[in-house]
């Protein structure tokens, strides 16, 4: 036992250079020469590369050859590290949660690079901190949690009816629910589109073939998401399914969830670039029309031959104020148009009034074929877009000025002004509230990271794909849904999943019922019940996530963070008070 | 008021030539590239623009058509194939067309083979009026006597009536170009010829166009072929159209001199000559340069040597072949004249030969021979322009 009455651990501390970021400003040997004299520290070193291969295998052999049960590094930020040195812990048979990573870089030394004796006191403090909470650290096992080899995939657009496929075809059986009539979504309601001319309708039969061949899939029509119960790996879904007369709500059990709900598209106010004035339309509109009148030869509007059209582009998108973001797909929507329609009658001069098109990746090619067919790309400044009056003649007016050919304005008589439009978030608020899904500014749902973890949200087993996360080409969408398919494969597929155990618990006996801490949990984690003693509380481990939100909030100290507990946070506190021994 | 743009001007142009322009994205390289192109005329990427948007009036208002000289750099290193030199001859062809009032121009360049039967039926009409009016009993003469065959004053007449019909068109088609420039570059009347100052502009700004340029072909030897590989000299553009030029005016110079000679009653028209005489040595110089340039455009074409070559309408081949039949046959008679034996064929070669050099005139401010109407109007432009901004600066 040590002075402090806590057990005797044996310690190994690692105090890293990080190749002169940490040593240039903190005296490094200083802080390793502090902390030897705590005679819980076995081995104290310095290292020029603690994350280096040679460190990392030189800490293995300390650990196996010292015996030691505790590891603190002190180096840079534990989003960095971590994961390595938890590794570290493992390979050397010691239980990781017996590790801590102290920050002597990002909190220290770059932060105090005109202050080096200053530094060197902080880190010491810190350090000594880290090793009063590893200290008293206890050995932790991760969750093991049963998992349903199922998933609820959310919406039967392209992007949902895809990932039943894939969802199936990797042994996981899934349920699709849609909140209308018919499944397709917005594509389903589409002629050919871009990049393969592939119509829109036909991929969603050709989808809806593929599912009927494989009895997993279920596609439950008029069938929305009401409830959602259970922890991680393990949910109940409550489905409420309409028909006209009946209402019937079904259980299920799932692993996992897949929203993939879409997203609207922008509808123009009246009056907005003229739209209500006979001839002006939005792209999907002016698709409808084009794709009616395929094989005829020309294209007609209230019985008049069109012989000419303007796109206004960016419409209801990237306007400061309103809907900030870039829809993506639409410039290349209204680029694969013009080429229908110059199939369609070649002799139709079209223009197309935009911000600058994105037309990105293999997306260009369409927009250089539309180019080399006529189309005239013009583009007009933002603060200054285009106007659309009706002429005397009912043919329409539009004033624009052209970035590349004067500083002039110039009307452009045309037969028909579409204007193209983009995506808006969808109105899901049910069920944005009842999966408590993070929504962005944008109110598109926020995934994690968008290059890290894309299709994973912030609820653990809830992911997301396609345009309900932002606007979208289906190409993109789809392979949102595949990505979805990965990662539940990735949850579902071992049959149970390990989850991190720092976790609160509640310790019974000092616990008074008082129910405090149900409402605190942000994740429905904290339910209550009663036993011999009274009313208790107790905390899911599958589904808290360890943010120590209900700690502070139990008056009688009854809850604890494993991995944080009151005891390590106190101790840490104490070990960051004492100063520097004399020398 | 906003300018309302003609939809249909793209194609318009588009019958004159040009038929890749369309892959045109404006980025500009040509510009930037061009060894002509400057602040005072920026071209082709702006004036493929006005075809694009259908900013007619810019089009036809724009001196830079003429400034440009084809070299073909531009369409050589264009990242989008658009050919911008072929746009440029191609707006060029529709300027022609447009100036002039009949339509006839339009036809000859829009509709090859309804044009070349016109340019037959015109050299027809006049060999069959001169026929008409021929004396066929001088052909077996001892001496080629051409203008017993077809009277002096005949060939006088039907010349003053040709030239009359051919400056009332070049005049009208040039007013109209004058004005549309004037109107795009802002130049007014009063700028022209209202002050001292403006009449020394426009001295300066005719001296430029008509001397330094036409004749003298200064930026055509200077710029055009930078960067690329230097054609040898026998066949260099700029030489070639200067003999070509130079040729042409001798000759004309011979019949002013003949014509002058007779008013002053020192020789007969068709008196016979030795070869050293002034006014034939002169013709016969110029005839050699003329049958030299043109040649060697022909075969440039045929073979396209060069960029500027390699696309060829039918109205640049009417124009070449009409030079050149003039020319051939210009020299057959010459040959004629000087066998001791009066050859027959004198007589129709003599025939052909009038005929064509008639239609050549007469149909100057359709084909594209108008250039040398327009080139110099546009050119003066360039140099008022040029003008205004070394006295700004």
């Amino acid at each position: 036992m040590s002075e402090s009455g806590s057990p005797q651990r044996r310690i190994g501390v690692y105090i890293c250079h990080c190749g002169g970021n940490i040593s240039d400003y903190v005296d490094v040997d200083r802080v390793r020469a502090a902390i030897s004299a705590d005679p819980d520290v076995v081995v104290g070193k310095t290292t020029l590369f603690a994350c280096s291969d040679g460190t990392q295998h030189e800490m293995i052999d300390d650990i196996h050859g010292e015996d030691l049960d505790g590891l603190v590094v002190a180096s840079c930020s534990p989003k960095l590290h971590t994961t390595t040195f938890r590794g570290v812990s493992t390979r050397a048979d010691l239980n990781p949660y017996a590790y801590t990573q102290v920050n002597i870089r990002e909190q220290d030394s770059w932060a105090h690079t005109d202050d080096h004796e200053g530094a060197t006191q902080k880190a010491i403090a810190l350090v000594q901190a880290g090793i009063a909470k590893t200290r008293l650290s206890l050995p932790l096992e991760p969750l093991r949690v049963e998992t349903v080899p199922a998933t609820m995939v959310v919406g039967a657009g392209i992007t949902g009816l895809r990932t039943a496929i894939g969802l199936a075809d990797i042994g996981i059986a899934v349920t699709v629910l849609e909140r209308e009539s018919e499944v397709g979504g917005w594509v389903g309601r589409l002629g050919p589109m871009f990049p393969h001319n592939a119509s829109g309708r036909a991929q969603i039969d050709e989808l809806m073939a593929e599912i009927a061949k494989r009895p997993t899939i279920t596609v439950l029509n008029n069938a929305e998401l009401v409830g959602k119960t259970g922890s991680f790996g393990n949910y109940t879904a409550k489905v409420r399914l309409r028909t006209e007369t009946t209402e019937e709500l079904r259980q299920l059990q799932v692993g996992t969830f897949v929203i993939a709900t879409g997203a609207d598209v922008y509808s123009p106010e009246a009056g907005e670039l003229g739209y209500g004035i006979d001839g002006v339309l939005t792209i999907k509109e002016f698709g409808d029309l084009v794709d009616a009148a395929k094989g005829s030869g020309s294209l007609t509007w209230q019985g008049r031959k069109v012989r000419s059209v303007a796109y206004v582009y960016c419409v209801g998108n990237r306007q400061p104020g309103g809907n900030e973001y870039c829809s993506k797909f639409c410039c290349a929507a209204t680029v694969h148009a013009s080429i229908k329609v110059s199939d369609l009658d070649p002799s139709i001069r079209q223009f197309h009034l935009h911000r600058d098109v994105r037309a990105y990746g293999r997306y260009e090619l369409m927009y250089t074929e539309s180019r080399e067919r006529g189309s005239v790309y013009m583009r007009y400044p933002d603060d200054a877009p285009p106007s659309v009056e009706q002429m005397p003649d009912k043919r329409l007016a539009v004033t624009v000025t052209d970035a590349l050919t004067s500083q002039d304005e110039i009307t452009l008589p045309v037969d028909l002004v579409v204007l193209v439009t983009g995506m808006v978030p969808r109105d899901n608020e049910d069920l944005t509230t009842l999966l408590k899904l993070p929504t962005g500014d944008d109110g598109f749902y926020n995934e994690i990271h968008p290059k890290l973890r894309p299709v994973e949200t912030v609820v653990d087993g809830v992911l997301i794909a396609g345009a309900c996360q932002g606007p979208k080409p289906a190409t993109e969408a789809v392979s949102g849904g595949l990505a979805a398919v990965t990662q539940s494969a990735g949850i579902l597929k071992k049959g149970f999943a390990e989850l991190d155990p720092l976790v609160a618990t509640v310790t019974e006996s000092l616990c008074t019922g008082c129910g405090d801490c149900l409402t605190t949990c942000p994740y429905d984690s904290i339910a209550s019940y009663v036993c011999d003693t009274g009313q208790k509380a107790t905390i899911d481990p599958a589904s808290c996530k360890g943010c120590g939100g209900c700690v502070p909030v139990c008056p009688e100290d009854a809850i604890d963070l494993l991995g944080y507990t009151s005891a390590q946070m106190l101790a840490a506190i104490d070990g960051l008070s004492v100063k520097e021994p004399v020398a | 008021m906003a300018t309302v743009v003609d939809i249909d001007l793209m194609a318009d142009v588009q019958k004159f030539g040009a038929a890749d322009v369309n892959a045109c994205f404006s980025c500009g390289n040509c510009t930037a590239l061009c060894p002509l192109a400057d602040n005072d005329a920026t071209f082709p990427r702006r004036i493929i623009r006005y075809a694009q948007v259908g900013l007619t009036d810019e089009l036809l208002g724009s001196k830079e058509l003429w400034t440009c000289y084809h070299c073909g750099l531009c369409s050589e290193s264009c990242p989008t194939e658009a050919d911008p030199g072929e746009f440029m001859a191609a707006a060029r062809r529709y300027a022609i067309a447009s100036y002039e009032p009949t339509g006839l121009a339009r036809v000859l360049y829009t509709k090859p083979v309804i044009g070349t039967i016109i340019a037959v039926v015109v050299a027809l009409f006049f060999a069959g009026f001169m026929l008409s009016q021929a004396q066929l009993g001088g052909i077996d003469a001892p001496r080629l006597a051409l203008f017993d065959f077809v009277s002096n004053d005949l060939i006088h007449w039907m010349g003053i009536v040709v030239m009359a019909l051919m400056f009332l068109a070049g005049a009208w088609g040039v007013v109209r170009m004058v004005r549309a420039i004037g109107k795009r570059d802002g130049v007014t009347l009063k700028d022209t010829f209202g002050s001292g100052a403006a009449w020394t502009r426009t001295v300066r700004a005719l001296w430029d166009s008509v001397g330094v340029e036409s004749l003298g072909q200064k930026r055509f030897r200077d710029d055009c072929h930078d960067e690329q590989v230097v054609e040898p000299l026998w066949r260099r553009r700029w030489l070639v159209h200067a003999l070509t030029i130079w040729g042409f005016l001798m000759l004309f110079a011979a019949t002013l001199i003949d014509y002058g000679l007779e008013l002053l009653g020192i020789k007969e028209t068709g008196t016979p000559i030795p070869i050293w005489y002034p006014s034939r040595a002169l013709g016969t110089v110029g005839g050699l340069a003329l049958m030299y340039g043109v040649t060697v455009f022909m075969l440039g074409r045929w073979k396209r040597w060069s960029t500027s070559q390699a696309t060829s309408q039918s109205s640049d081949w009417l124009l070449l072949t009409l030079l050149w039949l003039t020319g051939f046959t210009g020299f057959v008679i010459e040959v004629a004249l000087y066998v001791t034996t009066p050859p027959v064929w004198g007589y129709w070669f003599f025939l052909v030969h009038v005929a064509i050099a008639m239609e050549l005139l007469l149909m100057l401010p359709f084909t594209k021979f108008a250039h040398v109407m327009y080139r110099p109007v546009a050119l003066f432009f360039y140099s008022l322009s040029q003008q205004k901004h070394a006295t700004a600066a």
